[in-house]
């Protein structure tokens, strides 16, 4: 799926501008970090990508979908092509970790038994399936966030949008995290990922594209965490 | 089908999980369809009542010697508001007059020549059209005098009317305070699914996917309650209907089985009707604003 913005422009009330004069362009399969310090507008822009976020100017355009026309039931059915790896993992602490999975499933109108196999498929994928009947408090940080993947995984979105999926795990589970995306990019979805580990950046080279005050000023194929290269 | 097996699953599952809240509700609305179901057994009994009184209520018109009674009840029988007319001769009202007399009758025979005048018995529709209608036959020429129980009639036709206007006023604030009760028990079973309806919205659940499980949740404690509320209505009404037998005697109540298969019919319809509307007014505007972007 691929992923356009052109001209975005996003200020919160009363002026504070998140996002500004964005233009992208990313292809069907690509696998992009999305690189800046806190408060540059990494989250701003993928919020717009999933429209939880309108753009006050711009537009953008996903696998097909005018996002700024697009609408309510449209939406719905777009939001289930897509994956979302949310920052705080945003999982339902009183459904188990299948359960968790299960109703994005049941939320496409998938039968009870195509989606208890298909979600049991992705926790054996993400190494949950032992955990399968835990409520996420009852998970490790890395545990969650693999739950997390595999919700976001599950509907075979063709794109992935990770917000800071590897922030606040020790290095091991991480880097296992980080594999597990590596592979899901290899079975064709592109991701888009925003993250603040230069490790990762450095050592999986791929693009990156840099916002600095709500403006790209960096986007360069096979890049490095530093501009300069330093790190 | 399987979001509908999704709605009915978790909209039981929300029933269960605010338990102490769910059982409140149903006692709440329970006590609200009782009273609805009581006040309108009592409303149809009063009914009832005031329409066998005014079955006996009648106007009686006498007539000027020599007048044609059949014509004359012709005449009064096309007033608009006149049930039927009943001749009245002479003899008649001597025989009605021997039987009221009972053990008495030989008093008759004092009379002499029989002095009862003929007239006409005349039965109006409603209680309230007595007056009215014994002014139009007092004023023809051929009525001598009129006789009708006229405070009787404007006293029964005032608790007809109040017992109707109570009925609906009764109604309507058991409707409202039925409906404010499940709002807000579905109000707060949205905002404390509040994280996972977003949630939800953000993978991508259409709105009606997001609310069935509300409405859902709230049709089963509306009905649950209302269901409740006939069976109590129907437990004590018979019950009630014996006592009152007892002390008023003279009374006739409503005692058809038929007429409670019908109250519970209508508390349920009621109960499934209000607490639809109630739970998709709670969880309309959460879910606009929910899948409204910044």
């Amino acid at each position: 799926m691929d992923l356009q913005l052109s001209g975005v422009t996003k200020i919160f009330e009363p002026d504070i501008v998140a996002l500004e004069d964005v233009y992208l362009q990313i292809e069907s399969g690509e696998f992009v970090y999305l690189v800046g310090e806190t408060g540059s507008g990494k989250t701003t822009l993928m919020r717009c990508v999933t429209r939880e976020v309108v753009p006050t100017r711009g537009h953008i355009s996903v696998g097909g979908y005018m996002l700024r026309k697009i609408k309510r039931y449209d939406l719905a059915l777009f939001r289930r092509d897509i994956g979302v790896i949310f920052q705080d993992f945003a999982l339902l602490p009183n459904l188990t970790a299948l359960e968790n999975v299960k109703f994005v499933l049941e939320i496409m109108g998938l039968s009870p038994k195509e989606t208890t196999e298909r979600a049991s498929e992705e926790l054996k994928n993400v190494g949950l399936w032992r955990r399968r009947d835990m409520y996420p408090p009852q998970l490790s940080g890395g545990e969650q966030q693999r739950l997390a993947i595999a919700r976001a995984i599950v509907n075979t979105p063709a794109l992935l949008l990770a917000d800071e999926p590897t922030g606040n795990l020790d290095p091991s589970t991480a880097d296992e995290i980080m594999q597990l995306l590596l592979s899901i990019n290899a079975a064709g979805t592109t991701i888009l990922m925003a993250t603040h580990n230069p490790h990762f950046v450095d050592t999986y080279r791929h693009r990156v594209i840099e916002i600095h005050r709500g403006r790209v000023v960096r986007d360069e194929e096979k890049g490095r965490f530093d501009a300069n290269g330093l790190c | 089908m399987a979001s509908a097996r999704y709605a009915f699953r978790d909209g039981w599952r929300l029933v269960v999980r605010h338990w102490g809240l769910s059982l409140l509700t149903i006692f709440t609305a329970m006590a609200v369809f009782y009273v609805i179901g009581a006040s309108t057994l009592f409303v149809m009994n009063v009914r009832h009542i005031v329409s066998k009184l005014e079955d006996q209520l009648t106007i009686q018109a006498y007539v000027k010697p020599g007048v044609d009674l059949d014509a004359l009840a012709k005449k009064i029988s096309a007033l608009e508001e006149v049930r039927d007319t009943k001749v009245i001769t002479k003899e008649l009202a001597l025989e009605r007059l021997r039987t009221r007399l009972g053990n008495q009758v030989e008093a008759v025979s004092l009379l002499g020549e029989n002095p009862l005048p003929p007239s006409i018995e005349v039965r109006v529709d409603k209680a309230s059209q007595v007056s009215n209608t014994a002014l139009k036959i007092d004023v023809m020429d051929d009525v001598d005098d009129v006789v009708f129980a006229g405070p009787v009639a404007e006293k029964l036709s005032k608790v007809s009317n109040f017992a109707g206007q109570f009925s609906v006023v009764l109604l309507v604030v058991a409707f409202l305070a039925s409906g404010v009760v499940l709002f807000n028990t579905i109000r707060i079973s949205v905002y404390s699914r509040e994280e996972e309806i977003n949630v939800m919205v953000m993978v991508g659940a259409t709105s009606t996917y997001v609310a069935m499980p509300f409405v859902i949740q709230g049709f089963l404690l509306g009905f649950a309650g209302a269901l409740l509320a006939f069976l109590f209505v129907g437990g004590t009404y018979f019950s009630a209907i014996v006592k009152l037998k007892d002390m008023l005697p003279f009374l006739t109540f409503i005692e058809s089985p038929q007429l409670l298969y019908k109250l519970g019919f209508m508390l349920v319809c009621c109960g499934a009707t209000v607490s639809l509307i109630a739970s998709l007014l709670a969880v309309e505007k959460f879910i606009k604003n929910a899948m409204e972007p910044l």
